[in-house]
């Protein structure tokens, strides 16, 4: 497969162009997820918590059927199970319920909730019916004698941003609620965006690293990819704990991986910064060397020590692997798609060992996409495409006839379609196994990745060539 | 910055009064907006002298998401800033939503700046939905004035608006700042308006007498202060601006039940009339 046409020249670096005038006025196969669903999945990675959708049930029943399917782990998400009745007369009443039987039920330290785009439509106070709830002469409390789990509450409807958005306004509104002032400490925020699992665990391992004291908010590493046990658990263990959310006013330093957000959103680390002043420094996800030196050389920076001797034994061994596969890398090209943030690491990733990004598409509109690519790829034009879905996906690729599509299983028809081989990478992953032990970050992500692609690049080969081919 | 919501039933006067209002306060040298929540888009008329600008709903939906605060706020009598947010036509859509995505947009444009003295939301009729209390959830409206009369609907719909306010006020900072009587010449109006008020627990903030000269001036699209500043009822309007500014009585209103409600209309000589 050649390259058949160059990628076009962006006119404004600083600003993504707007979308083609082909774009249909539906989406068909949206290149990104609920806002809620975002949501929901920030609240797992607190400790104790339940996340808890107002709206209808079927909200919930979507969001945990997408992520079971790809964590493959139980997943419990309470509705207030909003109907036509509650539609009419406002949900109140069946949020109080809920919350009830959540706290009887699962006895959680904290009930996560969001919206849904019924009950922002019909213009739901939720805020308001959050402090009725926890009033303390006429709450919930008073009333039944159990205790009120902390409730915290993220507006999410999914007409207002994706998934991403989601997950970080969720992030927000725990670290709003319940972060606490004091003496600063000398312990790190790492806000680790949306990632998987291996993922969460390797940043531990990186900050340790560095003996680094850290908390990851939220941390979904352990209830998300947990052991079987012999008794089923409804809440399971694992998470950010309250304490670690508390002292996440007293840290030293905020770092929030990625963060590229729709315009409103706020970003926990900002709130830290302006409420609590602590530092916040904001920076892509550490994908390929050069993203991944950014992050250690803030580690070494805050932690006052160097890199450590195996960290840097990977980073020798990547640069290495990039030498050794460099041949079977150059000069192909790619169409990478999926969550900003995970867009703009890969991409930079790809212009490292040779491969060219023909287009970068997200389902994303934070409309900094484009700036962030050019700022890390300078002198690259990186096509970007925002706000998608794979109809637009999939006319561009079968134009630019890339050799690999990189991102989500969502791609895999326009994959199949069009038989371009598809590298899976972030969230969701339906169709194979071990999405949640997938490594995306560090020169380990990297050097996995690396492989993968290499590996899949190698197999086309072999499977065009007439007469196979192989070393011996 | 006051933040202000001007509530009361539908036809009483709410955008006249508002705006008339405004203009006065605007005359006093303070910098007023006012945010339009009504999806006729008729809240802003008078003080762009009937320039319709386009709402920020209509503004969304053709522009898509880049929208820029230019395009839909415009300047109006006196260094005003007028917002309309617009809706769906009558019968479709859902215009409570359409307040709720208009305020959020504004604020993320920051349409709310600091050197603003004032904010007013003129809100449609009733609360009918939760997007129309969108303006008093949030402190986004943080004291509302009721504009009624002495006809019984209008009070009625007065004393439902409170129960709105009281629930939004136990969970929140809005307060009720009074009762703005827009008089209908109706028999005893002044004292039946001021006990309603008090049985309320706050106060009638001035009674505006009925004058031909407000129509006069909506003739021409103009505010009555603009139209004619020496007229008497501009007078009026600058006497209401300065109740306003002066006010320091906000409360969490007692709505009645309908029984006092109409003992109250008893007393005042209904039945007499009658």
């Amino acid at each position: 497969m050649s390259i058949t046409q160059a990628p076009k020249a962006l006119a404004d670096q600083t600003k993504v162009p707007r979308s083609t005038a082909t774009k249909s006025t539906s989406t068909t196969n949206a290149c990104r997820m609920c806002m809620p669903l975002g949501a929901c999945l920030a609240y797992v990675g607190f400790d104790a918590t339940v996340p808890f959708l107002h709206g209808s049930q079927g909200c919930a029943t979507y969001i945990r059927r997408y992520l079971i399917s790809h964590f493959a782990e139980p997943m419990d998400i309470a509705s207030s199970s909003v109907g036509e009745a509650a539609t009419v007369f406002g949900g109140e009443a069946n949020l109080r319920t809920g919350v009830t039987n959540v706290a009887r039920v699962y006895k959680p330290q904290m009930i996560g909730m969001a919206s849904t785009c019924l009950t922002e439509t019909i213009g739901e106070d939720v805020p308001g019916m959050i402090a009725r709830i926890t009033h303390p002469e006429t709450g919930l409390a008073a009333e039944t004698g159990q205790r009120v789990p902390n409730l915290v509450f993220a507006s999410t409807p999914s007409y207002a941003g994706t998934h991403a958005d989601g997950y970080h306004a969720a992030v927000a509104a725990v670290v709003k609620a319940h972060a606490q002032h004091g003496a600063e400490t000398d312990s790190v925020n790492i806000f680790p965006g949306i990632v998987s699992t291996a993922d969460l665990r390797h940043l531990h391992e990186i900050l340790d690293g560095y003996q680094l004291p850290h908390a990851l908010l939220p941390d979904y590493s352990v209830r998300l990819d947990g052991a079987t046990m012999a008794r089923y658990e409804k809440l399971p263990a694992g998470g950010t704990s309250h304490a670690e959310v508390a002292a996440s006013g007293r840290a030293l330093a905020s770092i929030t991986l990625g963060g590229l957000v729709t315009t409103g959103v706020e970003l926990a680390g900002d709130i830290l910064s302006t409420d609590f002043g602590v530092e916040h420094l904001r920076m892509p996800l550490p994908i390929g060397i050069r993203l991944t030196d950014t992050f250690t050389d803030r580690l070494a920076e805050l932690s006052g020590q160097k890199m450590p001797a195996w960290l840097d034994a990977e980073r020798g061994r990547l640069v290495d692997a990039y030498i050794d596969g460099h041949k079977y890398a150059a000069d192909r090209t790619a169409i990478v798609y999926g969550d900003e943030d995970l867009v703009l690491g890969v991409v930079s990733f790809l212009s490292e060992i040779g491969i060219r990004t023909v287009l970068a598409a997200t389902g994303g509109h934070s409309g900094r996409l484009a700036a962030e690519l050019a700022a890390v790829n300078p002198g690259r034009n990186i096509e970007v495409l925002d706000d998608s879905d794979f109809e637009q996906i999939e006319a561009a690729a079968s134009e630019l006839r890339p050799d690999l599509l990189i991102g989500h299983s969502k791609g895999y028809a326009t994959s199949r379609r069009l038989d371009i081989p598809l590298v899976r990478v972030g969230l969701p992953i339906h169709d194979r196994v071990g999405a949640q032990r997938l490594h995306h970050l560090g020169y380990r992500g990297t050097q996995e990745l690396f492989d993968r692609i290499i590996n899949t690049l190698i197999q086309v080969r072999q499977d065009e060539s007439a007469v196979g081919y192989s070393y011996m | 910055m006051r933040k202000v919501a001007i509530y009361g039933k539908g036809g009483i006067g709410k955008s006249t009064t508002t705006q008339n209002t405004v203009a006065a306060l605007a005359e006093m040298g303070n910098q007023v907006m006012v945010v339009g929540c009504d999806p006729k888009a008729d809240s802003t008329r008078l003080l762009l002298g009937g320039l319709a600008q386009r709402s920020v709903l209509d503004t969304l939906r053709v522009e898509g998401e880049d929208v820029e605060l230019e395009d839909v706020l415009a300047d109006g009598f006196s260094k005003s800033k007028c917002v309309e947010s617009g809706g769906p036509e009558p019968g479709v859509g859902c215009a409570g939503r359409g307040i709720i995505t208009s305020i959020n947009l504004l604020e993320r444009l920051g349409a709310y700046e600091e050197s603003l003295d004032y904010v007013f939301y003129d809100v449609l009729g009733d609360v009918v939905c939760g997007g129309f209390a969108m303006p008093i959830r949030e402190g986004k409206a943080e004291e509302i004035y009721i504009v009624a009369s002495g006809e019984m609907m209008a009070m009625y719909a007065a004393n439902n608006i409170c129960k709105g306010i009281k629930k939004f006020a136990t969970t929140g900072t809005v307060r009720l700042g009074g009762i703005i009587c827009n008089s209908r010449n109706v028999d005893k109006e002044y004292e039946l308006i001021d006990h309603f008020a008090r049985e309320l627990g706050t106060k009638m903030i001035h009674f505006v007498p009925r004058d031909n000269d407000v129509q006069r001036a909506e003739i021409n699209k103009k505010t009555v202060i603009e139209w004619n500043p020496t007229c008497n009822q501009a007078d009026e309007y600058r006497a209401l601006a300065k109740a306003i500014e002066e006010n320091d009585m906000f409360v969490i209103p007692k709505p009645m039940e309908t029984d006092t409600l109409e003992s109250l209309l008893l007393e005042h000589g209904m039945l007499e009339v009658a």
